[in-house]
């Protein structure tokens, strides 16, 4: 009978254990289900940038005065006789981008091998919270201190060559100034994090070999770390040419690229980009024109999707992770 | 003078010439190297001094207003107060949202998902959006939340488009976070019988809090600082009445209002009202933004602390 009543009991426990399993399972399936959901969403979000977008930006192609959007630079959506050639926008974005990513590559890369190979502790201490703090510094801050002190700084000094010089300051010489202080936290800190990849081995096989401190950086770890300098120059780029406000805020153009390109004037008059020109008349546009901004949204996802691309690329070609 | 005396001095200068010459090579590595290291200081010093003054310069322009109680009140001109609530009303309906997606995603990615095409893909996406500029992000969400679906210009097609903008970000760190987590306490878990979720919740999530909190610390500065995801969804002026929890409405915050004041609304006040109003939300922006990143550090470690003492 004891017997009995203890089997009962155990019989009791099982199934309430087994319930709770069961319960237990049915929470981690679902809990498994919701995490799957989320995590998918990033790539139905990337998809969906894509595919809005490329429709709505293609569209305006079905309006045939929007034929020379890649062969034209006279964007013109309200003349009688419309024009909507995007090619100076976009040679304002490549412009800047490439002049600011000149200028940072080597002060970024300086920095980023001071920091690693021969700062003392206390100016890392200092000065990676300074680059996490700039990384994620307001564009419009940046943008508003280039109108109040880098616009006026720039006129004084260019007003000789500059075609007027009321407006000296804007334009693509700012720009590129703007873009620079706004990338070069960027392109410091993934630089960093490329040389500390570099493990201490090869340095210290450098040096045993005679090499002086400089020969060392030169020769050994800076090649050691090439592909991620080169990811680090990439994702500068990546940001510099989806930089709307700041730059917008100190281009001062409207939708005329400067009749001479080709001399050095054409940097300090007011000018053009394919951001300046959707921050500014977007919000009013329609049919075409509206298009077409969609047009050059997506002309800069394809870009930045091609940076990417590239940067991975390379990124998978390195040797030390 | 014999042949062997001479080819003995011509050795022995052969030697010296050689000493010599390793002697100036040696001197102009080390002069080179010199060179180089100083011009590597320099660079560095000039780099950090940009960065220094320009914090200086923008708090040194921003404080006189700030400490102005009249600067955050509500009515007139050059005042912020709204501008301030609406950016505290926006950072918190986006981490609502942002939060719990992102982490449900980075548990699936770092404790469910197998190595594998899958993962790559999204990784992949993940990447790619974090790319994307702000600008194009802000097209999109006027496309498809303000436009197919039908919000408008509002709070909640802002905040949607800000999730699009911070996810990968978040996504990252929660990531980082998770996976610093060591496998025995998963095994530990585990092996004492607790189902995946369960192990999850007690064992995984308490010892990456402090990675989570830093994770929505740093995407919390990213929503306050945007600006160019905004303009398009969520609008640029006030309605007569901003202090409501109404997430139907359109709105404005700080850095669209500087943006405003200095471009497409220039000249609705006074220039001199808008430097002020500009300058003392620049500053307000950068104080919030270092407290934002020298806090995500301590409350990590204060954090740890607290996990690794109980």
């Amino acid at each position: 009978m004891a017997a009995n009543s203890v089997n009962v009991k155990t019989e009791n426990t099982n199934t309430a254990r087994s319930i709770g399993t069961r319960r237990g399972r049915l929470s981690d399936q679902i809990a498994r289900g919701i995490f799957f959901v989320c995590a998918v969403l990033v790539v139905v979000i990337i998809f969906g940038v894509f595919v809005f977008l490329g429709i709505n930006g293609l569209q305006m192609f079905k309006d045939p005065a929007a034929r020379n959007f890649f062969t034209s630079s006279s964007w013109d959506p309200s003349a009688d006789s419309p024009s909507y050639g995007a090619l100076g926008f976009i040679l304002g974005s490549v412009v800047t981008t490439l002049l600011s990513i000149i200028i940072v590559a080597p002060i970024g890369f300086g920095m980023a091998l001071y920091m690693t190979e021969m700062a003392p502790r206390w100016v890392n201490a200092l000065l990676r919270p300074l680059l996490e703090v700039f990384t994620g510094v307001p564009s419009v801050v940046i943008g508003f201190l280039g109108l109040v002190v880098l616009v006026p700084w720039i006129a004084n000094i260019a007003a000789p060559i500059a075609p007027s010089a009321a407006n000296a300051g804007n334009g693509w010489a700012a720009a590129t100034l703007i873009l620079v202080i706004m990338i070069l936290p960027t392109v410091v800190s993934v630089s960093i994090d490329a040389l500390r990849a570099v493990p201490d081995s090869v340095r210290e096989a450098s040096l045993a070999l005679g090499s002086t401190r400089w020969q060392m950086m030169k020769d050994a770890v800076l090649p050691a770390a090439a592909t991620g300098l080169g990811t680090a120059i990439v994702l500068g780029m990546t940001r510099a040419i989806g930089e709307a406000l700041a730059v917008s805020m100190v281009l001062g153009g409207d939708i005329h690229l400067p009749a001479k390109l080709l001399t050095p004037s054409v940097l300090f008059q007011p000018n053009i980009n394919i951001t300046n020109a959707i921050v500014l008349y977007f919000s009013e546009a329609s049919g075409t024109e509206r298009n077409g901004y969609f047009m050059l949204g997506f002309v800069l996802l394809i870009i930045s999707f091609l940076f990417i691309c590239v940067s991975r690329y390379i990124a998978s070609r390195s040797v030390y992770k | 003078m014999s042949a062997q005396q001479q080819i003995s001095t011509s050795v022995e200068s052969d030697e010296r010439q050689r000493l010599l010459s390793l002697e100036r090579l040696t001197q102009r590595l080390h002069l080179k190297n010199n060179i180089a290291s100083g011009i590597l200081a320099l660079i560095t010093l000039l780099g950090a001094l940009l960065f220094i003054l320009i914090v200086i310069k923008v708090l040194w322009d921003g404080i006189p207003y700030l400490i102005n109680p009249d600067f955050y009140g509500s009515t007139g001109t050059g005042t912020v107060g709204q501008q301030i609530f609406n950016t505290l009303y926006l950072l918190i309906l986006s981490e609502i949202i942002l939060v719990p997606i992102a982490l449900a995603a980075a548990i699936y990615l770092v404790e469910y998902a197998r190595q594998g095409p899958l993962v790559t893909v999204i990784h992949f996406a993940a990447e790619t959006l974090a790319g994307v500029p702000s600008l194009v992000l802000g097209l999109f969400g006027y496309l498809v939340f303000a436009t197919v679906l039908h919000l408008g210009l509002t709070r909640l097609t802002g905040t949607l488009t800000l999730l699009c903008l911070n996810f990968p970000v978040a996504l990252r760190l929660f990531e980082d976070a998770l996976t610093s987590v060591a496998r025995e306490q998963r095994e530990g878990g585990l092996a004492l019988g607790s189902t995946k979720w369960h192990m999850i919740r007690t064992v995984v999530l308490p010892s990456s809090l402090p990675g989570i909190i830093t994770g929505i610390v740093l995407s919390a500065g990213k929503v306050i600082a945007e600006a160019a995801a905004l303009i398009f969804t969520m609008g640029s002026s006030n309605p007569s009445n901003v202090y409501t929890l109404n997430p139907m409405i359109s709105t404005d915050n700080l850095t669209i209002h500087i943006w405003y004041l200095k471009t497409v609304g220039a000249g609705t006040i006074p220039d001199n009202v808008a430097n002020a109003v500009s300058a003392g939300s620049a500053a307000l922006l950068i104080i919030i933004l270092l407290v934002i990143n020298i806090g995500s550090r301590s409350i990590g470690r204060l954090i740890q602390r607290k996990v690794m003492a109980a």
